[in-house]
Parts: structure tokens; sequence; C-alpha cells
């Protein structure tokens, strides 16, 4: 009966296109115009019933477009489609944007492979022990951590599943809440940069893909933080739903080694201070220096930033101004970076599409029109001393007050930080260190080097896969030399290393292959199709249709933001987004709207696609690995306030687009 | 017949395979290229060519192996629930409807767009001296062949479900979301989840 009912779904939706086709096309004197509208009733129609995407793009693409080149000259009709096919096809196959999407793919699989989930897991949930609902919490922020490194939906809503749903149940949590949890933050990686989304958008819209990571990075923060404010409200005014979890759950055991200096004092790092001078209670004084050596990696990152600070605002005054200039004024201004400026130039050269998206094609121009300058900053690289002399004579600016009190404010929040260092918190922060920051450090870094203009998504999205490789290797290693300590396993940890890695590589591999393909043969047929509907001027009807409703820019926004909402409940977003954007994105300028924008708000909006049912991929994940007693129903219901949560996100990043904006303003000057 | 799909299956698969393997050459590649361009200053004005190329064949390549292993994305509202049969009926009306038109003016084109690159000796234009790209242009038509041979089997298939009514059996592959293997992952004690723990089946969870 519950068959019945989805089928009920999709015939009615389908039903409603049907006949709303037969209604409106004006079948007495049909024009292209009409045939466009037409195709793009069919190929939703068609889509429904289940074919694969990108083959029906493409057969419906060359059976309008040859309609559309008879119109025009009947003899010639077949030779143009069939060129019209294999230069859309040739086009997709050199496109620079999106030969990122099969590395970021790779670097995906081959970080979820790393299985280092669990301790991220333990470590989040454990340093998280006092807030309310700490276990949904430790889950939304698990996800949106692993989601972003890996950005694979599935995995990381079955790891979860596995993982934090039984731990959660069995912690009393109610089951939708929970459900929501995992399902909602799973979905996180779709936002969050690096993401394959925004790739697939950039490079339907034209968008610089650089841009819309550095947009996309704040809201998809603050996504996942009213998530995680949503789940300690619910706790705080429910306990029943997220009880707290009992102490000795929340207690990390301490090593044996360092259990006498533990008994003597609560503090760690004077209890680790004093022990180096000499009250050691017969600990070895190895492991004393290697416990505070860890203990002293936050004073150093605290120092590190500061310092950096120091040297971002200090730094000579031309720096400031390079506005719409970013990627040349890196190169001529700041010494240290002077290795940059012929490479920057030379991407220039070899990728003038992508420059001419990004607006920075003055750079690529500066570095062809100047190359005295170009070279000046190269010599300078070439030899370390040079490059420091160049920075000596451009005095730094006086040091600004507002500096004085950040320094304060850090140098409070690492005595506090110190203050509080428990030998618990100790253990737990080991913990993090292993599994949390790596993680942080790689997406940072991957996320860095591109927002500020150091590497393009291509580059880093190659580098990160090569990062998420040695993730790989030193995980699997640390595992296999604790199982080979423990007397489970046979043979070295390094030859079993070595045989993992042999696996996760080709199976990264295959599967990495076979995304790409299902992304990239999708774009084949949509490019196919949306020439077909511009061909047949579809393009022009909607526009016209569209203009002639006279809307406020903000009607339209709702307007357009509503259409993807829905859409997002039969279909997938690379489906809404390579069939749909083509015919949003030409209607944006009329109403003034920056397609970066409306790309954020599309980002965010198709989260909602994975939660809505009956196509939400998540929930069913989900349902593959709980419990049996856990009911779909359950889980749907669950979804629901993080959907809810999503369209609040929208309105919020709506209202204040500098939530987006900002970043990008400031980075490229937009 | 069956032997035959199977055999068809296996080369797409093997071709698929063999080729996946350009996303490691294409990883190292780049990344090489970005330690030689910005620590040793040293750039290759080949380098975004061959990035390009080894995207571009990896992907097509793929294309048969994808659809062997039923990996292309299909809108998923209806089809799950429906019979196997109308499935294969529904499959097939669009198999020669939409796939073979498709993909056969794609291979059809591409062997001309390619042969033309052949005769003219076509080198890349993105740098002065760029890599030849004739090889390349060559990837399409053959990919589109290997595509168009699988989906004939699925052709095929689509027939013997209408006959049968039921899928006939497929090689295995890697899943992305392999529940087996991310549960070695994750080391999870199933004991405890078959059995509804009654601390938790309580009023709390259901009774919302």
């Amino acid at each position: 009966m519950k068959i019945r009912k989805e089928l009920w779904f999709g015939f009615s939706l389908m039903g409603l296109i049907l006949l709303s086709i037969l209604f409106f096309t004006p079948w007495g004197n049909l024009t292209n115009g009409h045939l466009g509208l037409l195709m793009l009733a069919l190929v939703v129609v068609t889509i429904m019933l289940g074919f694969p995407t990108a083959f029906t793009l493409m057969g419906m693409g060359v059976f309008f477009a040859w309609l559309a080149y008879r119109s025009v000259n009947p003899d010639m009709a077949v030779r143009q489609v069939l060129d019209l096919m294999v230069q859309r096809a040739y086009s997709v196959m050199s496109n620079d944007v999106l030969i990122a999407i099969p590395l970021f793919v790779f670097m995906g699989y081959l970080v979820e492979r790393a299985a280092l989930i669990e301790r991220l897991f333990k470590s989040l949930h454990l340093s998280m022990a006092r807030v309310p609902g700490s276990l949904a919490v430790a889950t939304i922020v698990t996800c949106a951590i692993f989601a972003t490194a890996t950005g694979i939906v599935g995995a990381v809503v079955t790891l979860m599943g596995l993982l934090a749903l039984p731990a959660m149940l069995r912690a009393g949590y109610s089951t939708q809440l929970s459900a929501g949890a995992i399902t909602a933050g799973g979905c996180l990686g779709i936002l969050i940069p690096p993401s394959v989304l925004l790739i697939v958008y950039g490079a339907t819209a034209g968008v610089s893909v650089v841009q819309l990571y550095a947009g996309a990075f704040f809201p998809g923060i603050m996504l996942a933080a009213l998530y995680v404010g949503y789940v300690i409200i619910v706790a705080k005014l429910k306990p029943a739903l997220a009880p707290p979890l009992p102490e000795e759950e929340s207690r990390v055991p301490i090593p044996a080694a360092l259990a006498p200096l533990a008994e003597r004092s609560r503090n760690a790092f004077t209890g680790l201070l004093g022990a180096v001078g000499g009250r050691s209670l017969g600990v070895p004084a190895r492991t004393v220096l290697g416990q505070l050596a860890v203990t002293i990696v936050p004073a150093i990152a605290i120092a590190a930033i500061a310092w950096a600070t120091w040297f971002g605002a200090t730094k000579p005054a031309e720096v400031v101004d390079t506005s719409g200039l970013q990627a040349s004024g890196f190169a001529a201004d700041a010494p240290a970076a002077g290795g940059l400026a012929e490479p920057q130039s030379d991407t220039g050269l070899a990728e003038p599409p992508e420059e001419k998206e990004e607006g920075e094609a003055p750079k690529a121009e500066g570095g062809v029109a100047e190359p005295p300058g170009a070279e000046k900053a190269a010599t300078a690289a070439e030899a370390d001393k040079p490059a420091a002399e160049a920075a000596a004579p451009v005095e730094r600016l006086p040091t600004p007050n507002w500096f004085w009190i950040f320094l304060a404010g850090a140098a409070l929040v690492a005595a506090l930080l110190y203050a509080l260092w428990t030998w618990q918190r100790l253990e737990i922060f080991k913990m993090l260190l292993s599994s949390f920051f790596p993680l942080a450090v790689l997406i940072l870094a991957v996320l860095g080097s591109i927002v500020f203009g150091l590497a393009t998504p291509t580059e880093a999205a190659a580098v990160g896969a090569f990062g998420g490789f040695i993730l790989a290797a030193i995980y699997r290693y640390i595992g296999h030399a604790r199982e080979a300590r423990r007397g489970h396993q046979s043979g070295s940890p390094v030859g079993r290393t070595l045989g993992d890695l042999w696996s996760i590589i080709k199976e990264s591999s295959f599967l990495t292959a076979k995304t790409s393909a299902m992304v990239c043969w999708l774009f084949v047929g949509s490019s196919i199709f949306s020439a077909a509907f511009a061909l047949l001027g579809g393009q022009e009807i909607i526009n016209k249709w569209v203009l002639s409703m006279d809307l406020t820019p903000i009607q339209f926004m709702l307007l357009a933001q509503f259409i993807i909402f829905i859409l997002g409940w039969p279909l997938e977003w690379t489906e809404i987004i390579v069939i749909f954007m083509p015919i949003f994105i030409p209607l944006l300028g009329h109403f003034d709207i920056d397609p970066l924008f409306f790309g954020l708000l599309v980002a965010l909006n198709l989260q909602t696609a994975f939660l809505s049912p009956p196509v939400a991929m998540a929930a069913f994940y989900l349902k593959g690995v709980s419990p049996p007693h856990v009911t779909l129903n359950q889980i749907f219901a669950g979804m629901m306030p993080f959907m809810g949560i999503q369209v609040v996100a929208l309105a919020l990043l709506y209202i204040f687009p500098e939530i987006g904006l900002w970043l990008p303003q400031v980075l490229y000057g937009r | 017949m069956q032997r035959f799909l199977l055999f068809v299956d296996k080369l797409s698969t093997f071709v698929g395979h063999a080729f996946s393997f350009l996303i490691v050459v294409l990883t190292l590649q780049v990344s090489w290229e970005v330690f030689s361009r910005y620590v040793l200053d040293h750039p290759h004005a080949w380098a975004f060519d061959a990035m390009i190329m080894l995207y571009g064949t990896l992907f097509m390549m793929a294309g048969a192996y994808t659809l062997s292993k039923n990996g292309h994305v299909r809108g998923d509202v209806l089809y799950g629930f429906f019979q196997p049969r109308t499935q294969a009926t529904i499959d097939l009306i669009l198999y020669i409807v939409f796939f073979v038109p498709g993909v056969f003016a794609l291979t059809y084109a591409g062997y001309f767009y390619a042969a033309e690159s052949w005769a003219i000796n076509e080198h890349s234009n993105v740098t002065a001296e760029g890599p030849p790209v004739y090889p390349f242009k060559t990837v399409i038509p053959i990919a589109g062949a290997f595509l168009l041979l699988q989906g004939i089997v699925e052709i095929i298939r689509c027939v013997i479900c209408i006959r049968d009514g039921e899928w006939p059996s497929r090689e295995e592959d890697v899943e992305e979301v392999d529940v087996e293997k991310l549960k070695e992952m994750v080391k999870v004690d199933e004991a405890g989840m078959d059995v509804p723990d009654p601390a938790y089946v309580a009023p709390k969870g259901a009774g919302r």
C-alpha cells in the first residue's frame, strides 16, 4: 500500500506536467520556441521515468536540435546536428573547471578510506561532553568535517549511522533527533567547500569556482552552527529527547605511565613542568617531555596566529590596495610570495577561459605585457637573500593599537587554557590531535590555497588528493602497528599497510572513474540539450514571459528559489543544476542579481533536495544500516526540523547577503 | 547469450578499470607540476594540455564501464517502485528512442571529427608548440563505440528481463556505499543492534 502511495506522487506530478503541456501548448501555431518549452517539460517527465539522465538529455537534445536546424535548412540539418554534438562533447572533455571534479572525488574516497571517522567522532564527543545533547552535537560536527573532506553523502551517512546512531539510541536520545542529526549533518559536505556541487554550478553558470568557494564557506559554517544550536536548544528544553551523558561515559582513562603525576596535581601543565623540574615520581623523562611537547602545541599555535596577524597588520601599505588585482598584487608586493609571480602569469597563459571568468584577466595580461615585472619577482625568488633584502627597505607600518588588544586577548585565552589544562583534557587533546587536526589542516590547506589565489582549484584538488593518500597511509600504518603490538596480526605492519594502500588506490580509482563519468557524461548530455533549447529559442520565450510578469527582484528570487526547492523533491541536485540553471542564469542580469550570490542560495537550497522525500538519499542510506525498529517514517520525521532550519538559513542568507559575499568582497574586491 | 552479455560487461569493466588509473596519473602529474612550479620554479608548458587530456580521457572511457555497473544517475521517483518487467519495458523503449540515436550520433560525428584532426596533424593551441590533439579527439569515437556496445548489451538485458520477469545478473564491482566494508572500517559490534535495547525502545523514542 505504501508503494502505491509513492507511485501516486510521481504519477500525479507527471500527469500535472503532461496536462499543462496539453493545455498551454498552442497546437495550432507551434513555433520553435514552443517546441523548446515542450522539450523542457518532456525532459522532466522522462527523467522521472528513471532512464539514465545523461542519455535522456543527449537523445532529446539531438532530436530537438535536428528539428531546430531543419526548420532553417533541411539539407544541412543532419550535418549541423552532428557537428554540434561532437563540439559540445569536446568542450566538456576540455573543460578546465570540471577537471577539478575527479580530483576532489578521488581525494574524498582516499580520505574516507583513511578510516579515521571513529576516532574523530569519539574525540569530538568526549571534548564536548559538557554541552547539552553532546552526542548529537558531536555527530553534526563530525559529519560536517568528514563530509567536507570527503564530499560523499552516502558514505558519511552510512558510517555515522553505524557509529553514532547506536551510541545515541543507547544514551536514550530520541530516534527522530538522532536520525535528523545524522542525515542533515551528512549532507553538509555538499555545501561546505571544497564541494563538487559548487564546481558543477560554476561550470554551468560561468561563475568562478574560487569565488564560490570563498562565498560558500561562511553560509556552510552558519548552517552547521544553526543545526548545533537547534540540537542544544532541544536538549536544554526537553532533556528527555537528549539526556545528558552519565559521568563515567565522558571520562577518559589516563595512561598508566602518567598516573602518578596525575594523582599529585590536577593541572597537567604545571604537573609536567614540575616533573621536568625534577619531581618526576618515577615517570620516565622521555614520556614527560613528550607530553609536554604535546601540551605546548596550542601555545605555539596561538603565537603563530599572533605573529601572522602582526605580519599582516603591519604589511607595507601598497599591498592593501590591490583591488581586483589580487594575484598580481601578490606577485609584485609580497616578497615571500615572489616565487609565485611567474607561475601565476604562466597560469594566466595556460588557462585563459578560467581567468576571464574570474575577472582576473588583467592579471594574465599584465604577466604577458610586462615581463620585467614578472622577471623581477622571479629573480627575487631565486635567491632567498635578495628577497629578504627586498623586504627590508620597505618600512613596516607601525603596529596598530587593535593588535595589542588582540594580543592581550590571545594571551588571556592561552592563560585560561593552561589554567584549565587537566590531565583529562590533555588526553582528549591528544585524541583530537590525531583525528580532528589532520583533517582540519587538510581541508583548510586545500581551501586556503584556492581562496587566497595561491593555487587553482585543480592544483589544490590534486595536492589534496595526494595529502589524502598520505593521510590514509599514515592512519592505516598506525592501525596495523597497534594491532601488531597487541599480537593480533602476523607479518610486518609496513607490508600490510602497503597491501592496504594498493587496494585503497584501486578501489578509489574505480569509484572515482564511475562518479566522474556519471557527472561528466551528464554534462555532455546537458550541454547538447541546452544547446538545442537555445537553438529553438525556448530561452527567449521564458525570458519574455518572466519579464512580462513584471516581477521585482525579490519576487523573482523567491519564485526561483521556490521552483528549485520544489524540483528538489523529485530530482537530484546534479539534474537540477545542469538542466535548470542555464535557464535561470540569463534572467539574473535583468533583475540585477549577482550570479555568485544566486549560486550560494542555490547551493543552500539544494541541501533540502537531500532531505526531502521521496528521493531523500540520506534517509535511505541511514535506513540501510539502522536497527530494525527505526522506521523510515521516523527518519523522515526527524529530518523535517532540519529542513526547516535550512529554509531559515536560506532566509538569513537572503536578508544578510554579507554572510556569503563578505569574504569574496574582501579577497577579490567584488 | 548470458555469456556474451557478461563478456561485454567484462570488456567494459576492464577498459574502465584500466583508464581509471589515469586519476592516479593525473594526481601525480598535477602535484608534481605544482611542486616543480612553486618550489623548483620550473613550470612545464605542456602541463595544462596533459591535465586536460588525462581528465577527458578518464571520464569518456569510463562511460561504458559506468553504464555496465548501472552507475549513471537516474531519476528515482518512480523507477525503484516499478516491477522489474515495467522497468525493463521503460528502459527498452528509452534506450531505443534516446540512447541509440544520441550515442550513435556522438560516435559517428566523433569519427569524422577525429579523422579531420589526424588529417591536419592538429596540435594544441593553448601554448605555442602544444602537444598533438588528435589522439585526444580519437577518444570520442572509441569511447562512443564502447558505450554503444554496452548499450546494446543493456537492450538485450531489457528483452531478457521482459521475457523472464527478473533482471539478469551482473558482475560485482566496488560500490560507493558498501555497507559491509564500511562496517569493517568502524568495527561496529553487531550484537546489540538487532535486539532492541529496552532502554531506548521505551516511550521516549516512538512516543513523540
